[in-house]
């Protein structure tokens, strides 16, 4: 026994190297952490470093404010804003199929879809945001690009009837329940059925005269800005729903069981309270999603046409549009590095300026979601 | 009745939610049923007997007196067939010249077309290129080219406000009259005994190199090229981004460098995909000079800066999942808190870390835009273990878009593109079922 | 810190290999035009030297220039000539551009063969691709907006047509841009409306290729010179290629009997018929 018995109490020589090991190891850990910030540093010098001399060479106002882009023309001309149009509306687009379909597909995940159901769901998410963004351009360009060019038409009546239908009957129905309230008790819900039948053959009738007024609208080229915002938004939908979903997740059970004691309805606790608790988190999760977006590369240089113009009108999602990954990917061939070309520098430039919105649409949401966090914290 | 509407109104989004939820799930299946079904036609399709011969030619492969016998048969078959075309140039010579001139375009696309279809006919000289050495190797492919014999495509332009139509005449027609005409419903209806089409399951599709740019042969070094990248992109990240991972959750104190430093790591994972590969050239090959030039190492590098943040994420939600007891106690009994780490924490929180791993090993086996500027080729061999460390390679992503755009024959090899997507989505597919596999069973550990 | 350490020990072995193998490595980098050229050389050569790795990406011209200037490429596969600047950047990074003309081409001007339009002329195509002319019915088509389509502008046979048909002046804003040959045929054929511009060796029955000034585009109209929008190929090594090299015969094999057949298989056309 006595040859196993050990000084639990360290010496000081001892203790005072365990401590400088803990030191050193400590130190080596953070510098190795350090890594990422030293990379996001060199990114940005490096990036910032090839960028600048664009501005000192041509100033800010023809990049932002020009619409001629012929960076091979003699003299060149690197009028990007056609470029940032066309980044903003496959966004914007990416965007209006994203958030409605993310949010509500979040919310079905985080309150109404039994945990079995839900289990099952998640794979798909998980799918949807694993597959390469190559896999999703060469869909968009080998077979819906095709798809949308010979029909076009019909392709875009079908999206009408599945989008306004639905919604449509909602709001036919809402109306008709509010219009009736006050009738007496015996008419009432003849009057609801009759006036609801009445709205829902209007809405239909509508809707036939939309889709005939659609079928007939030519695609001329099916890589166009519609093509890619679809795909896009399906691209940014996983990013969408999960953080959705947490930041739905996170308002808790008390809100929701507090609600439902006082006697709201699911909608109306989601509506009323959860919502507006998780809202900074739905924000953050847009934001994100367009992140997601405005930073794909792949999908919109195959599908989006690749054409420099500002569409006419703005919003015409069936014009092809260029994006700014896409310049970068398609442009750098003429990038003269050894003499440093204008060329080169605009390529840097566009990047900065992608690098820069990335970076503070991150901050934003990193800022949005953990003020969310304090406060949920709060509240608990 | 207000309780009736809000009922109403609460079914409703109901409806909506689940819904969007099958709109999700109808989405995928929409992208995967394509990839799936012509993907799986790059493996599985009615071989030819062009096909066999051109295995045992270029790859030693197959019974070669089955196939000498196959190819007697299918000469023996064909013999008539050239026998026209052979009657047909002859009978050309004696026409008068205004038909002669009429038919020799004519004659010559269908000379063309079955080349395409046979391979060299009888008396041509000997080509170089594969494509002209054989005919079709799929009969998918040459039921293609057996239409485009038997009628001929042509523009009706009698209606000059719109577009013309397409019209196909009967290349019979044509040449009414003359020895030829025999040879297209002979070819209708012998085309079977002159290729002798089989159903074959070309697994070699994997493990093939390409010939003549993809026109034969599979696609090994673009899988070896992926495997290559994403290794190298996993060996340069893991170490980093679990050290890092293990500061934050385990040494790092609250403070502004702390936050700083989690800021940096969200705005990494923001980052374009295609800033990074800016990067990559600019840093690796053009400042550090990594490689002369593009090279796997270099696009390696830039691959692991790009998943860097997923591991660091990933592997931190491991390690803070472990339950206190675990560090306490070992922290009780006297081991130093990096020995703890070692010993409990980093054991403990493996399953989860490794489903980090494998999530962002899928990620860096598909991203292209980094490894545009700084690995990836067009054409190359398979390339040995240190080669990786100065030379480019292909690679499944990048060739996937140069075959759909670049390629002078998109149309002819749609089911080499396909299988190639079917392939690089498979192995994300299969990585993300193992994650799932595995995070799976720590759930059910953790439940006890 | 120590990321760049090992980043740079790795490189540093990495070099030591590198010197050891490059008389069997050789590198092509440029255009998508004379990619299939360059891809078939390659191979071929790698049959018959099973040794040698050669490597291609088709990513353009200037990235090709770029590349031999930066030494990271052998063989630059150029559809035209350095420019002035690219020169210069030679000349200090003490590089001999070397040009061997490999192949010659002839841009076609191709639309879908549902288009009535028969022929154009030169000033016509040019007026389209300012954007003067809009619709196929001022050509004699049908009531259609034209939809214009061009090469990427990194690319040697933008520059072409840029030089040869535009001469230096604008193309409209709303001209898409493809990043490759087969990608503008894709887009013509799928699209009933459209021109574009691809080298004859991209020629096939999917689309249909103009006459233009009355001159169809074949490899014998560009031979004999009467088709107008027509340029040599070329690739352009660093010095000339040692004597028996790899290089060496991977550079000069359009001059053999194998490569001349090649190069006709592909659809471009042999510089000794010229």
């Amino acid at each position: 026994m006595k040859t196993n018995e050990r000084n639990l109490v360290m010496s000081d020589a001892a203790s005072r190297l365990r401590r400088l090991a803990a030191f050193f190891s400590k130190g080596f850990l953070f510098l190795v952490a350090a890594a990422s910030l030293v990379a996001v540093l060199l990114i940005i010098v490096y990036i910032a470093r090839d960028a600048i001399p664009f501005f000192k060479l041509r100033g800010l106002k023809e990049l932002f404010a020009g619409t001629a882009w012929f960076p091979s023309g003699n003299p060149p001309e690197f009028g990007a804003l056609a470029i940032f149009i066309g980044s903003g509306l496959v966004t914007l687009g990416a965007i209006l199929v994203a958030v409605p379909l993310g949010i509500a597909a979040a919310i079905a995940l985080s309150d109404i879809l039994p945990y079995r159901l839900r289990q099952a769901v998640k794979p798909v998410i998980e799918i949807l945001a694993a597959l390469p963004s190559v896999a999703y351009g060469f869909f968009a360009l080998v077979i819906f690009a095709p798809l949308l060019q010979n029909h076009g038409g019909s392709l875009l009546s079908l999206a009408a009837w599945l989008i306004f239908l639905p919604l449509g009957l909602l709001i036919a129905f809402a109306v008709s329940e509010i219009a009736t309230r006050s009738i007496r008790a015996d008419v009432a819900p003849a009057a609801r059925w009759l006036l609801a039948a009445t709205l829902a053959a209007v809405l239909v009738r509508g809707l036939a005269a939309l889709s005939a007024i659609l079928k007939n609208v030519a695609v001329s080229s099916g890589t166009n800005a519609f093509n890619v915002s679809i795909i896009l938004g399906i691209m940014a939908l996983p990013t969408i729903v999960s953080v959705a979903e947490d930041s739905l997740q996170a308002a808790g059970r008390e809100l929701r069981e507090g609600s439902y004691a006082l006697g709201a309805t699911r909608a109306e606790s989601l509506f009323r309270v959860i919502i507006p608790a998780a809202g900074s988190g739905i924000i953050a999760a847009v934001i994100l999603g367009v992140m997601r977006a405005i930073g794909e590369t792949m999908v919109v240089w195959m599908a989006s046409g690749n054409a420099a113009q500002v569409p006419q009108p703005w919003f015409n999602f069936l014009s092809p549009v260029r994006t700014l990954t896409a310049t970068i990917a398609g442009d750098m061939g003429e990038a003269d590095q050894v003499l440093g070309s204008e060329r080169y520098h605009v390529l840097f430039a566009l990047a900065l300026c992608l690098l820069l919105i990335s970076f503070f649409a991150n901050l934003a949401s990193e800022w949005i979601l953990r003020r969310q966090a304090r406060r949920l914290g709060g509240l608990k | 009745m207000k309780l009736r509407s809000r009922r109403l109104l609460d079914r409703s989004l109901t409806g909506v939610s689940v819904m969007a939820i099958v709109l999700m799930s109808l989405s995928l299946l929409v992208l995967l049923g394509p990839i799936f079904s012509r993907g799986a036609a790059a493996f599985l399709f009615r071989a030819t007997s062009e096909f066999r011969r051109f295995n045992l030619e270029q790859f030693n492969r197959g019974d070669s007196r089955r196939i000498a016998a196959e190819s007697r048969a299918v000469a023996e078959a064909r013999q008539p067939l050239y026998g026209m075309l052979a009657a047909f140039t002859a009978e050309l010579e004696d026409m008068d010249p205004a038909r002669r001139r009429e038919l020799r375009q004519q004659f010559k696309e269908v000379r063309d077309l079955l080349r395409e279809l046979l391979g060299p006919l009888p008396g041509e000289m000997d080509a170089v290129m594969l494509r002209q050495q054989y005919g079709q190797t799929r009969w998918d492919r040459a039921r293609v080219t057996l239409q485009r014999i038997l009628f001929s495509e042509q523009w009706d332009y009698s209606d000059p406000s719109r577009m013309g139509r397409k019209v196909l005449v009967p290349r019979r027609q044509a040449f009414a009259g003359t020895q030829l005409e025999p040879l297209f419903p002979h070819l209708q209806q012998n085309l079977k005994s002159m290729l002798q089409p089989r159903f074959t399951f070309y697994w070699r599709f994997l493990s093939d190199r390409s010939l003549d740019s993809h026109f034969f042969g599979g696609i090994w070094p673009e899988i070896l090229g992926t495997f290559y990248l994403t290794l190298g992109a996993m060996l340069l990240a893991i170490p980093f981004g679990v050290i890092a991972a293990i500061y934050l959750s385990e040494f790092a104190a609250a403070g502004r460098l702390v936050s700083l430093l989690r800021v940096c790591i969200s705005t990494l994972a923001g980052v374009p995909s295609i800033v990074f590969g800016l990067f990559g050239l600019a840093f690796f090959i053009n400042t550090l000079h990594l490689s002369h030039s593009k090279s796997v190492l270099a696009g390696s590098a830039t691959l692991a800066l790009l998943i860097l943040p997923t591991i660091i994420r990933a592997a931190e939600e491991a390690l803070k999942s472990v339950p206190h007891a675990y560090k306490e106690a070992a922290l009780s009994l006297g081991a130093s808190p990096l020995r703890m780490v070692l010993t409990v924490l980093l054991p403990a929180a493996l399953p989860g870390i490794l489903t980090g791993v494998i999530i962002s090993m899928g990620r860096a086996a598909g991203e292209t835009a980094p490894i545009i500027f700084t690995a990836a080729v067009s054409v190359g061999r398979p390339l040995k273990l240190w080669e990786t460390l100065n030379q480019p390679t292909p690679a499944l992503p990048w060739n996937i878009y140069n075959l759909a755009t670049e390629h002078q024959a998109v149309d002819q090899i749609r089911h080499v593109q396909f299988g190639m997507v079917l392939t690089l989505v498979l192995l994300v597919l299969l990585l993300n079922l193992a994650a799932i596999v595995i995070r799976a069973r720590i759930s059910r550990k953790m439940r006890g | 810190m120590k990321l760049i350490s090992t980043i740079l020990a790795l490189s540093l072995l990495g070099g030591a290999f590198g010197f050891a193998a490059d008389a069997n490595k050789i590198v092509v980098d440029g255009s998508t035009t004379v990619g299939p050229i360059a891809k078939a050389f390659a191979e071929y050569t790698m049959r018959q030297n099973p040794g040698v790795n050669i490597t291609v990406s088709e990513s353009g011209s200037g990235n090709g220039a770029k590349s031999l200037v930066n030494k990271s490429c052998q063989v630059a596969s150029m559809s035209r000539l350095l420019k002035l600047n690219e020169y210069e950047a030679a000349v200090h990074s003490e590089i001999l551009p070397v040009v061997h003309v490999v192949a010659l081409d002839g841009i076609a001007m191709i639309v879908h063969p549902g288009n009535p339009v028969a022929k154009l002329s030169m000033a016509q195509v040019k007026d389209i691709y300012l954007g003067k002319i809009r619709n196929w019915s001022q050509l004699g088509g049908p009531n259609t907006a034209i939809v214009i389509i061009s090469r990427d502008t990194n690319s040697g046979t933008y520059e072409t047509f840029e030089g040869k048909v535009m001469k230096g002046e604008k193309i409209a804003k709303n001209c898409e841009y493809v990043g490759s040959n087969g990608a503008i045929r894709q887009r013509v054929q799928s699209t009933p409306a459209a021109l574009g511009y691809v080298g004859i060796g991209f020629l096939d029955n999917t689309v249909k290729a103009l006459p233009i000034d009355g001159v169809n585009p074949t490899p014998e109209t560009v031979k004999d010179g009467s088709y107008p929008i027509a340029r040599p190929l070329y690739m352009i090594t660093n010095d000339y290629p040692k004597m028996g090299s790899h290089l060496y015969r991977y550079v000069n094999l359009y001059l053999s009997k194998k490569g001349q057949t090649m190069i006709e298989e592909i659809g471009f056309i042999p510089v000794t018929s010229y």
